[in-house]
C-alpha cells in the first residue's frame, strides 16, 4: 500500500496503532505538483523534459490535463513526485483544470521569458489558484522558461524576481530545451521535493491538526523565506545564462 | 425492454438496417455480437453501386460508414463524406483574404496549436509539404471561425481539422468542417465549456448500466472524466497515431449522432475493466492509465460495441443521470415525455433552463443539451438549431 498523504484522512491515522504508521513512513511517499501557466509558455516540455530526461521533439497542445510522475530520491528517501501538466487556453482551466487544483502539495507557474504576456498575466494564474481554495502555504515556485532564446528576452530578470519576491515564492529561469540545461530543471523540481520532503510532519500527531493539508502544520514564513533563500542559492549555483 | 423495441427507438439515420438485421437475429442484449471481419472488395462494390445510383441512397452509406472497415478509402471518403454532411462541393465559398484570416481574436492560439502539430502529418512527408499543409491548415480553421462569429476556437480542433484536411484538402475540408461545427463539434464551440463537460457527464452511466462495479471504482478514484475530453473534442485525433485509424472513426461519427465519441470512450473504459479494476483506486494512476489510449484495441469490435451502447441506452435515457452527475440545479423543461413527468414537480422559478434531447418528430434525431438561455430565447434558438440539424 502506498501512502497517500492528501487522501488519507487525519482521524484515520490517528487511530492507527503506532507500528503501522511508522511502517507506512516508510512507504514511498507521493507528492503531487499542479504546473500551470499561459499556452506555449513550455509546461509541457519541462515536465517532460523532468519526467523523460529529454526535450520531446515533437510536443502537441495539451488538452485538458496530462500527467507524468518520477520518482527521486531525497536525501535518501524515495519521493513519488506526479505532475499534473495542465492546459493553458483559458477555456479550459475554467472548467475543466479545477478539478487537479484539489489535493496539491505544491504549484509550479511557468511563464516564457520571450513573451512579456505570459508574465503578465501571473497575477491572474495566481489569483485562480487562491479562489480554489489552496492553502497559501503550499509551496509555489516560479519559472521562467526558454532562457535559450538569448536575443530574444522580453521579460527582464529583476522584474520577474521582483515579482517573485512579492509574493513569496522562489524564481528560476531556466530552459526546457537546452541540453546544458537539463541539470538545471532537475534541480529545480528536487529543490521542490526537498522542500516537500522537509515540510512533511515527521510524527503522526501533526496530522491531527484539522487542516487536512499536511504542510500548513509546519510551512510558516520563516520555511518560506528559507525556501527562497536555497532557491537564490541554487540560481547562483547554476545560473541562468540570461 | 425487448429487442423489438430497442428498434423501434433506432433513428433512421443511425443506420438502422444495419443494426436491425443483426438485432433480429438475437433475442438478448447480451448476444448482440456482430461480426468485424468484412470483404474489402465486396463492400467496395457495393459502395460503388450505390454511389452509381441517382439519387443516391444515403443511408445505405450511413451504413457504409459504420459496419466494419467504414468507407475503406480516402477516395471514397473524398466523396462519400460531403454526401453524409450534405455539402455541395461545387459552391464552397471563396477564402477571405489574409487580414480578416488573421485578425480573428483566435489566431494567435490556431497559430500556436498549429506549429505544434508535426506528429498529425505521416511520417515521413517532406518537410516542405508539411510545412504548406500547416499553412493551409491554418487558413482553414481561421475560415470556419470567421464564417460565424459565435464559434469559439479550442485546442483539439486544430486535430480535427488537420484530419479533414489530410483526407480531402483545403477547400473541401472547409466546407465539412464549416457544417460539422455547427452541429456535431457545435457545443465544444461555446465561449466556455460547459456544455462539452456535460456531455462528459453522459460517461459514467454508460458505463454504470454495463458494469456498475467499474463505475463505482471509478467514483471512488476521484478520476473524473478528463482523461477523456481530447477523445471526445478531437473525434480521437489527438490519442491515435495512425490516420487510417483515424479516419474510421470519423466515418463512424459522422455517420451518427454527435454523443457516439462518448459511447466510444465508454465502449474503450469498458473494455479495460479488468485492467482499470486491477490498478490502484487513485485519482493519479487511473488518470493516467485511462488516459492513454493502448494503439492496439481492437477498433472495429469497439465500434460496434460503442452502437449496441447506445440502442441499449440512448441519450435520453441516460440525460437524467448525467444531469444528476452535473450537479447543477435547473429545471427542466422539455424532454421525452417519460422524464417530463419525473420533472413536472420542479420549480419553474429558475432563470437556467435546458433542453436535452429533444426528439425531433419529422427526423427522429435527438437533439443536443441547451441551458443558461432563458425560454423565450430557447424556443426560437431550438427551432433554429433544430433546422440546422437536417443536412438535407
Ligand atoms: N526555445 C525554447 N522553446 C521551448 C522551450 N520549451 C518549450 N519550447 C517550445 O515552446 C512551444 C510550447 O511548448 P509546450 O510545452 O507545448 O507549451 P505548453 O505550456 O505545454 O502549452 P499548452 O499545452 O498549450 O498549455 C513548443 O513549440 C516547444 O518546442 C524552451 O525551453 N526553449
Ligand atoms: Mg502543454
Amino acid at each position: 500500500m502506498v501512502s497517500k498523504m492528501s487522501d488519507s484522512s487525519n482521524s484515520d491515522l490517528h487511530e492507527e496503532p503506532e507500528s503501522f504508521v511508522i511502517e507506512k513512513q516508510a512507504q514511498r511517499r507521493i507528492f503531487k505538483i499542479i504546473v500551470i501557466g499561459d499556452s506555449n509558455v513550455g509546461k509541457t516540455c519541462l515536465t517532460y523534459r523532468f519526467c523523460s530526461s529529454k526535450f520531446p521533439d515533437k510536443t502537441e497542445a495539451t488538452i485538458g490535463v496530462d500527467f507524468r510522475e518520477r520518482t527521486v530520491n531525497v536525501e535518501g528517501e524515495q519521493i513519488k513526485l506526479q505532475l499534473w501538466d495542465t492546459a493553458g487556453q483559458e477555456r479550459f482551466r475554467k472548467s475543466m483544470v479545477q478539478h487537479y487544483y484539489r489535493n496539491v502539495h505544491a504549484i509550479v507557474f511557468v511563464y516564457d521569458v520571450t513573451k512579456m504576456s505570459s508574465f503578465e498575466n501571473m497575477p491572474g494564474w495566481i489569483g485562480e489558484c487562491d479562489q480554489h481554495n489552496l492553502n497559501r502555504d503550499i509551496p509555489r515556485i516560479l519559472v521562467g522558461n526558454k532562457c535559450d532564446e538569448k536575443d530574444k528576452i522580453a521579460v527582464n530578470t529583476n522584474l520577474a524576481q521582483k515579482f517573485a519576491d512579492s509574493y513569496n515564492m522562489p524564481l528560476f529561469e531556466t530552459s526546457a530545451k537546452d541540453d546544458e540545461k537539463a541539470n538545471h530543471v532537475d534541480a529545480i523540481f528536487m529543490t521542490l521535493a526537498h522542500k516537500l520532503k522537509n515540510a512533511k510532519p515527521m510524527m503522526p500527531p501533526y496530522l491531527t491538526n484539522h487542516s487536512r493539508n499536511f504542510n500548513t502544520v509546519q510551512l510558516g514564513d520563516s520555511l518560506q523565506k528559507r525556501g527562497l533563500e536555497r532557491a537564490r542559492a541554487e540560481e547562483r549555483n547554476d545560473s541562468c545564462s540570461c | 425492454m425487448t429487442a423489438i423495441e430497442e428498434i423501434s427507438m433506432i433513428p433512421d439515420w443511425f443506420g438502422n438496417d444495419f443494426y436491425s438485421d443483426e438485432a433480429n437475429k438475437n433475442n438478448s442484449r447480451q448476444s448482440l455480437k456482430r461480426k468485424t471481419v468484412f470483404n474489402k472488395s465486396e463492400k467496395w462494390q457495393k459502395i460503388e453501386k450505390t454511389l452509381d445510383q441517382d439519387p443516391v441512397d444515403v443511408s445505405s452509406l450511413k451504413q457504409f460508414a459504420i459496419s466494419p472497415g467504414g468507407l475503406l478509402d480516402d477516395e471514397l471518403r473524398k466523396e462519400i463524406w460531403p454526401i453524409l454532411l450534405d455539402v455541395d462541393i461545387d459552391n464552397i465559398p471563396p477564402k477571405p483574404g489574409i487580414e480578416i484570416l488573421h485578425g480573428h481574436r483566435d489566431y494567435n492560439q490556431v497559430l500556436l496549436d498549429v506549429n505544434r502539430s508535426l506528429k498529425r502529418f505521416p511520417p515521413g512527408m517532406d518537410e516542405n509539404i508539411r510545412l504548406g499543409l500547416q499553412d493551409q491548415l491554418v487558413d482553414l480553421i481561421m475560415r470556419v471561425l470567421v464564417n460565424h462569429e459565435e464559434l469559439h476556437y479550442y485546442q483539439g480542433y486544430h486535430d480535427i481539422c488537420v484530419t479533414f484536411l489530410l483526407v480531402v484538402g483545403e477547400d473541401v475540408a472547409f466546407a465539412l468542417v464549416d457544417k460539422l461545427s455547427l452541429n456535431h463539434l457545435r457545443d465544444f464551440m461555446d465561449a466556455n465549456m460547459d456544455r462539452t463537460k456535460h456531455i462528459l457527464n453522459y460517461l459514467y452511466p454508460i458505463v454504470g448500466k454495463s458494469n456498475p462495479e467499474l463505475r463505482e471504482f471509478m467514483e471512488r478514484s476521484e478520476v473524473g472524466t478528463v482523461f477523456s475530453l481530447s477523445w471526445l473534442i478531437t473525434w480521437y485525433g489527438h490519442v491515435l497515431n495512425d490516420l487510417r485509424q483515424i479516419v474510421r472513426f470519423y466515418d463512424f461519427f459522422i455517420a451518427c449522432h454527435p454523443l457516439m465519441p462518448i459511447y466510444l470512450a465508454a465502449a474503450i473504459v469498458l473494455h479495460r475493466a479488468d485492467e482499470i479494476l486491477a490498478s490502484e483506486c487513485d485519482m493519479c494512476i487511473v488518470h493516467g492509465l485511462l488516459s492513454k489510449i493502448p494503439q492496439d484495441l481492437p477498433f472495429e469490435q469497439l465500434i460496434s460495441k460503442a452502437g449496441d451502447l447506445y440502442l441499449q441506452y440512448p441519450p435520453s435515457d441516460l440525460a437524467y443521470d448525467a444531469i444528476l452527475n452535473f450537479q447543477m440545479t435547473q429545471s427542466y423543461t422539455k424532454a421525452r415525455s417519460r422524464n417530463r413527468q419525473k420533472f413536472t414537480r420542479k420549480k419553474k422559478t429558475d432563470k437556467k433552463r435546458w433542453f436535452v434531447f429533444n426528439q425531433d418528430g419529422k427526423s427522429g434525431f435527438l437533439k443536443f443539451t441547451f441551458w443558461t438561455v432563458t425560454t423565450a430565447v430557447v424556443s426560437a434558438a431550438v427551432i433554429a438549431y433544430l433546422r440546422s440539424w437536417e443536412w438535407g
